[in-house]
């Protein structure tokens, strides 16, 4: 159990060290992955709803400390985002690696339009625009992109022990 | 492939998280300074990692840039070199013009541009964000830097240092959405407020002190000295683009181009 943890918190340092390192370079369409958000759908994945609202809450929070947007917001994006990848997919009858890049493309349109809409609705200039909805379209497609790999990496990070010896 | 079909619930733990969620917005708006104190320790702890991935992946950014971009380097540069020497020839010119002024200056003891003190820091990263256009700078407050200074490189103003820890600090451009710059304009003097246009490159002119002037393509805007401007007076800021009436406007439609390619800075220089 111990371990687990401290695996999660590395997958959640290690994600947070690149997106604010590497992938702040790798503009596409004005847009990058959100590879804290695509970790969030992948929990979901795994673990249910409780699990990703639970780790977006917490990895979103530890995003917005390097953002100068309202403290908090990517938490709500995340948590929401987390919450309704983990009901939707509950609700699937099957699950292959196409459903996995599928999930992190709509997780992408989702956290990115809670985040666009309540950025808003608190007052922060600009968020509510068109430009908004081509960012989270092109950054749906970059998660879609980042998705396979960050699966794997939270696949192994929340893995137990015995299905680790097997 | 596996089948799964589980009986999910509604649970009161998003509710629970949301609310602290929003509660955490609301105290952030408010300038909370705990707040702020946490969001500097988390930096902190987190900047030498960064400038180490830094270090190892800009050789390699800048290798692949080089090898990608490598015609459009070799024109950008002979165009640097004829650039290079129609300033040297307009600086030459101006040079008796420019003693003419410095003595006006020293005698109404304005301040001005060249007086601010700086410190020189090379831009290490963008924005981990879709919605924001900052870049992160490899100075912080070891170097004297502090929330709120003017950023420029050198063609004109670049933005102003929104967050900074130890190491690191973070620069909002000055064409991100809710940005405002009090300029003026260079030929009428004009004032006006050039303002970020939400995702896009350019700016625009608003509220201006006479509705009724002429704007010129290819005018250039300055910050603008009043009182309580957060930017030192004259620096470049952005070039007019275009600009037109519309019936049933009460002012221009002013669109402005930032004199500094904000999508490709590599060192900026922090005013105190």
């Amino acid at each position: 159990m111990m371990q687990r943890r401290l695996r999660v918190l590395l997958l959640v340092f290690s994600l947070v060290i690149l997106q604010t390192t590497i992938f702040t370079h790798l503009h596409v369409f004005g847009a990058i992955p959100d590879l804290l958000l695509v970790a969030t759908v992948a929990v979901a994945y795994n673990q249910g709803p409780q699990a990703g609202a639970l780790f977006g809450f917490f990895s979103g929070l530890v995003l917005d400390f390097f953002l100068v947007s309202p403290f908090g917001l990517s938490a709500i994006s995340n948590s929401v985002t987390g919450w309704a990848i983990g009901t939707f997919q509950a609700g699937m009858a099957f699950q292959t690696r196409r459903t996995q890049v599928f999930l992190a493309a709509l997780g992408g349109v989702i956290g990115g339009t809670v985040f666009m809409v309540v950025g808003g609705v608190v007052g922060v200039a600009g968020y509510l625009s068109l430009y908004s909805v081509q960012v989270i379209v092109a950054g749906s497609i970059w998660d879609a992109v980042v998705s396979v790999p960050i699966f794997m990496f939270v696949h192994w990070a929340l893995m137990t022990e015995r299905l680790r010896r097997y | 492939m596996a089948f799964v079909k589980r009986n999910v619930r509604w649970q009161p733990i998003l509710v629970v998280l949301l609310v602290a969620a929003l509660l955490l917005v609301a105290l952030d708006q408010r300038g909370s300074g705990p707040i702020t104190a946490v969001k500097r320790v988390a930096r902190e702890v987190i900047s030498p990692v960064q400038t180490g991935v830094n270090s190892v992946f800009n050789p390699v950014r800048d290798l692949f840039d080089g090898v990608i971009n490598y015609g459009q380097l070799r024109d950008r540069n002979l165009d640097l070199k004829r650039t290079n020497e129609v300033l040297q020839g307009k600086l030459l010119r101006e040079r008796a013009v420019g003693s003419k002024v410095g003595e006006l200056e020293k005698l109404l003891d304005l301040p001005t541009f060249e007086d601010a003190t700086g410190v020189a820091a090379r831009v290490v990263g963008g924005s981990p964000s879709n919605f924001e256009r900052t870049v992160s700078i490899n100075k912080g407050t070891s170097s004297g830097i502090q929330v709120g200074q003017p950023v420029v490189a050198g063609a004109g103003l670049v933005g102003k240092v929104t967050a900074v820890s130890r190491t690191v600090s973070t620069v909002t451009l000055i064409n991100s959405s809710g940005f405002g710059v009090g300029v003026r304009l260079e030929n009428s003097n004009e004032q006006g407020i050039a303002e970020g246009k939400s995702g896009e490159s350019q700016m625009k002119l608003s509220f201006l002190t006479n509705v009724k002037i002429v704007v010129k393509k290819g005018e250039l805007t300055f910050t603008s000295a009043t009182t309580d401007a957060v930017f030192p007076p004259d620096i470049p800021v952005a070039r007019v683009v275009s600009s037109q009436k519309l019936a049933g406007a009460l002012e221009p439609t002013v669109i402005l181009e930032p004199v500094v390619n904000l999508d490709d800075l590599t060192y900026v220089k922090v005013l105190r």
